[in-house]
């Protein structure tokens, strides 16, 4: 079977994925282009003798080679030299897409142009003579909807047909004087360079060695003759040319438009701009988006609630199995415990983000493909770039306050490379549910009057903290870069809901398979610290040993014991086992989850019965959304509140949990980094940045609190 | 000279030329903001946030900054 690679270019929201997912079915791979945090995906299909790898390449305007994804793409074009590029183009907004296709006509590769969206152009009474169109681009145009699945068959078709012809035309379509200028320039580079045409398209090289764009060096000879010509042209067109590129690109894109496109009604009342007037309204646009944002933090947690904790009850039945299994062999205790803590422990940390993560990943997709997320960033765009930030991270930041993993997947919607990193970093400092465990008990605990005030500075401490460190990298880390918000806000479209499904369950395989990997890898290590030599006493393991050396670090904070700096160990682990791990260390009992003994059968209608009720909490959780629940009160370890309060003051307790706060959330957090950012580097930055906010914060505070109070 | 930020919600411009802003120039030239092309002023975001504006057959917001680099000829 032969292989033929075909390449996915087009711009933004013109529903490439989407046609991906139409022509390839669930079967999509989706990963990171590498050192990059631009989003790849991969499909194949098997048609006739052939596998046909697709491609989908970043959304891109133009292939000026400027922004991350232009970059990814060109890359992709031009080195690894795909078979075909499949142009989907956006059959509704014919002329900026159109921009485009000439460009990759530049690149000499076969193409075929997929008039994407179609269905919508046809209700909205616009007119599109394609065959015609094939003839004025040279290459094979076709109508597809990725909606109803509409010529999805025939591109396929088309695209081994186009493989087996092997031909590729160029249309000479600027005009004539200025076709000759490429040509000198064609004939220059013969004589001076003569090895950048094995490299570069010819017209592709032509154009870019007079805008200047080509990232060459060239001999001065070459560079000056090259020069000449720019002059000339200068002088014949009166403008530079730069500018009369484009003009001519558009020039060929409008005379395709006008012979091609015929709009039967003019200006019908578009639906989108009667729906940003509600949306963007400039009053009611910001509280309906804040309205939105609650709804979506709601259901991404409520949703997913019920199913992490059937998921938790699907793990304690099989270690129950597993464990009986085991004692029915006889094996030693200490198997036992690496089997039910460290193993089944470490699969439990993975699987309790899928729900969540699904859930997230379905919401996303929707706010993605109807449009509305660049609405988001519209409206927020005046309060976050000061921070250097779009509106678009506000969604990530605000769903850090449940729970960061998801909140740093969420980046996904934020094309700036910048923006992206600076918003990842800023998610750790969002307190999320997890901590607040953690200081509703020390709370209880030291703070009873004020409570509430106590939890809240907490919060704003972070937030004030995570304002400062962004601020603090755009002046010093990120200086270089310009801002500028130039952004297409595509029209509001309805995703289907396979398109939806598909991307949610591509992107959380992803996740279990990578990340997943890891944080399952590091809970197994954890184990062995927190147990090795196994049985002996709670301040003789490693980890303890290793926590007395440490202690010190913690001592100006007010937190210097070997019990703290062992459950601050823990807490890098996950902020969810720190109040059991105290336990452990400062009381020396395990709080032991009540084993059962289940039988095969027993085990199966738990696991049966516990979905029936998760169902029925999803049901339950959704009418608390729009109604009032009350929180339930949860219940402390007595003698575990009793040796906290033996071991910490009021000020150091605070410095504790600010502490806990601010440092590296959890080993999923630092992993989503790593798989989100696509980088080691950044994830050790961001737990260097966490772990020394925290401590030079809690060391203010603490110093403050003492000598002041 | 009048640029496209002294242009309000519902008023129609035809684009001169894009001056100042060298980095962005390029953008919206890709974009479709050429010398000729009428624009059209839709929406404006509060507390002096980005516009909205319709070019070709689709909707652009960008920041009043980079609107002021626009000159404009208002069309009638």
């Amino acid at each position: 079977m032969r292989e033929i690679v075909v390449a996915l270019v087009g711009n933004p929201n013109v529903g490439k994925s989407a046609l991906l997912n139409a022509i390839a079915g669930a079967d999509v791979k989706v990963g990171n282009w590498p050192g990059v945090t631009v989003e790849k995906k991969e499909a194949f299909l098997k048609y006739k003798d052939y596998v046909i790898k697709f491609v989908d390449l970043p959304g891109i305007y133009s292939l000026r080679n400027q922004t991350t994804e232009e970059k990814v793409t060109i890359d992709f074009l031009l080195k690894e030299k795909p078979d075909i590029v499949l142009n989907v183009v956006d059959a509704t907004n014919l002329k900026r897409n159109l921009y485009l296709t000439i460009q990759l006509l530049e690149l000499e590769i076969p193409m075929v142009i997929a008039l994407n969206i179609w269905d919508e152009a046809v209700e909205k009474g616009i007119v599109i003579d394609y065959k015609k169109m094939e003839n004025l681009l040279c290459h094979p145009v076709i109508p597809t909807s990725a909606k109803d699945r509409y010529g999805i068959d025939e591109l396929v078709k088309k695209l081994v047909e186009v493989y087996e012809n092997k031909r590729f035309i160029q249309c000479e379509h600027f005009e004539p004087q200025f076709e000759e200028y490429l040509k000198k320039v064609v004939q220059l580079v013969k004589d001076y360079k003569p090895v950048l045409l094995d490299v570069y398209p010819k017209r592709f090289l032509a154009i870019s060695l007079l805008e200047g764009s080509l990232n060459e060096t060239l001999q001065k000879e070459l560079e000056e003759k090259i020069e000449e010509i720019r002059q000339e042209i200068k002088s014949l067109y009166k403008k530079d040319v730069k500018t009369l590129i484009v003009e001519e690109r558009y020039g060929v894109v409008l005379s395709i438009y006008h012979q091609t496109v015929k709009k039967q009604q003019e200006d019908v009342v578009d639906s989108s701009i009667t729906l940003d007037r509600i949306f963007l309204h400039k009053y009611f646009g910001i509280p309906i988006f804040l309205f939105l944002v609650w709804l979506v933090f709601e259901i991404t947690f409520k949703v997913s609630s019920p199913y992490v904790e059937w998921l938790d009850k699907v793990l304690s039945v099989i270690s129950s199995w597993t464990l009986s299994l085991l004692d029915s062999v006889k094996a030693p205790e200490v198997l036992k415990s690496f089997v039910a803590e460290g193993v089944l422990g470490g699969v439990g940390f993975v699987l309790v983000f899928v729900p969540v993560l699904f859930t997230l990943y379905v919401i996303i997709a929707i706010l993605e493909g109807s449009g509305y997320i660049a609405r988001a960033a519209f409206l927020m765009d005046r309060f976050f770039g000061v921070l250097g930030l779009s509106g678009k991270s506000f969604i990530p930041l605000l769903l850090g306050f449940g729970c960061n993993v998801p909140a740093v997947y969420a980046t996904k919607t934020i094309e700036s490379e910048k923006e992206k990193i600076l918003t990842t970093l800023m998610i750790p400092f969002m307190s999320c549910g997890a901590r607040l465990t953690v200081f509703a008990f020390f709370v209880s605990i030291f703070f009873t009057d004020n409570k509430g005030l106590v939890i809240f500075s907490l919060y704003l401490i972070g937030i004030m903290v995570a304002v400062l460190v962004a601020l603090i990298l755009n002046r010093f880390y990120f200086k270089t870069k310009s801002q500028f918000f130039i952004m297409e806000l595509p029209p509001y479209r309805l995703p289907t809901f396979r398109y939806v499904i598909n991307t949610a369950w591509s992107r959380v395989k992803a996740f279990v398979v990578e990340a997943g990997t890891f944080i399952f890898a590091m809970s197994v290590l954890i184990w062995f610290l927190t147990n090795i030599p196994y049985g002996a006493k709670k301040d003789e393991t490693i980890l303890a040993n290793v926590s007395k050396q440490v202690a010190v670090v913690f001592e100006p904070l007010g937190f210097g014991t070997w019990q703290a700096t062992a459950s601050l160990f823990s807490g890098f682990v996950a902020k969810e086992v720190v109040l059991s791990a105290m336990g452990n260390f400062y009381v020396g009992e395990k709080i032991e989850e009540e084993k059962k003994n289940l039988t095969f059968m027993e085990g199966l209608s738990e696991i049966g019965s516990g979905f029936v009720e998760a169902n029925i909490n999803l049901v339950k959780n959704f009418v608390a959304i729009f109604g009032f629940t009350k929180q339930e009160q949860q219940e402390f370890d007595k003698n575990l509140a009793s040796a906290i309060r033996e071991a910490f003051t009021p000020i150091s307790a605070y410095s504790f949990l600010v502490f806990l706060l601010l440092y590296t959330p959890c080993l999923a957090t630092v992993f989503a980094i790593k798989q989100e950012l696509n980088s080691y580097r950044w994830m050790f930055a961001s737990i260097a940045i966490n772990f020394t906010s925290a401590w030079i914060v809690s060391f203010i505070v603490y110093n403050l609190l003492k000598n002041f109070l | 000279m009048k640029t496209l930020k002294d242009l309000r919600p519902g008023e129609k411009a035809k684009v001169l030329a894009v001056e100042g802003c060298e980095e962005v120039k390029q953008k919206l030239y890709d974009l479709g903001i050429i010398p000729g092309e009428v624009v059209e002023i839709l929406q404006d975001a509060p507390f002096g946030g980005p516009i909205k504006i319709k070019v070709h057959d689709y909707c652009l917001a960008l920041r009043r900054k980079e609107a002021s680099c626009i000159l404009v000829e208002e069309s009638k």
